[in-house]
């Protein structure tokens, strides 16, 4: 019975402690996938199927593209008014975690050929 | 004298109509054209999952994007906003009607096997 307890007790003790950290680490983390879409709605759509023919479609383009846009436009070495206010105070991590969302969507893009 | 300045009026309006068809066909871009203009294109961008390979990162799938947006890029590659060395050797030799039909083209392409 005091074995368990204690079991216990270390149990409950590593889960507040789990808690605590991820609470900690929260500000770490960054934004969520909903905060960081939420500025790119507005041109490039819910889901990144822009309605709109001057923005890409950016829905099931290949991650590793959307993300160096991204860094190029981050960086400079992509030149554009409207984006480069857009991604300014991104992090590494958000950038990633914009492609992945954005690569995985419904989409309308393909691979074209020649013939 | 009066008949004659308003036929060249009316002339002067027929020459400016055709202009704007001329224009717009312009900026439509002919699919067809394209498909001869962009066998460079399809070098790379007609393989599936090709990659770049310095920095190395997938070349993005252009078939099914809007061509208004394919234009911009190759202007912007024209241009200097967007640096990639190879675009911008390709974009350096084309027109604006060149853009367009390549746009065409490379947006409305039969799929890659």
């Amino acid at each position: 019975m005091m074995k368990q307890l204690v079991l216990l007790a270390g149990l409950l003790a590593a889960m507040s402690g789990s808690a605590f950290a991820s609470e900690q680490a929260a500000p770490e983390q960054g934004k969520t996938v909903e905060e960081l879409t939420a500025a790119c709605t507005a041109c490039h759509g819910p889901t990144g199927v822009s309605p709109t023919t001057a923005f890409p479609i950016i829905a099931g383009q290949h991650k590793t593209y959307i993300e160096k846009a991204l860094q190029d436009y981050r960086s400079g070495a992509r030149k554009n008014a409207v984006m480069a206010g857009q991604v300014a105070n991104l992090s590494d991590s958000d950038i990633e975690k914009l492609a992945a969302f954005y690569s995985k969507q419904e989409s309308p893009l393909y691979t074209p050929s020649g013939d | 004298m009066k008949s004659i300045s308003r036929w060249t009026q009316k002339v002067f309006a027929a020459a400016m109509f055709c202009g704007i068809l001329q224009g717009s066909a312009l900026a439509a871009g002919d699919a067809e054209a394209g498909k001869v203009k962009a066998s460079t294109c399809i070098g790379c961008h007609g393989i599936e999952n090709y990659s770049n390979v310095y920095p190395s990162y997938r070349v993005p799938m252009l078939g099914g994007q809007h061509p208004e947006y394919v234009v911009q890029a190759l202007k912007a590659y024209k241009s200097g906003e967007r640096a990639h060395p190879t675009m911008k050797a390709q974009a350096a030799q084309m027109s604006e009607q060149d853009m367009a039909d390549i746009a065409a083209y490379l947006t409305s392409a039969p799929q890659a096997q």
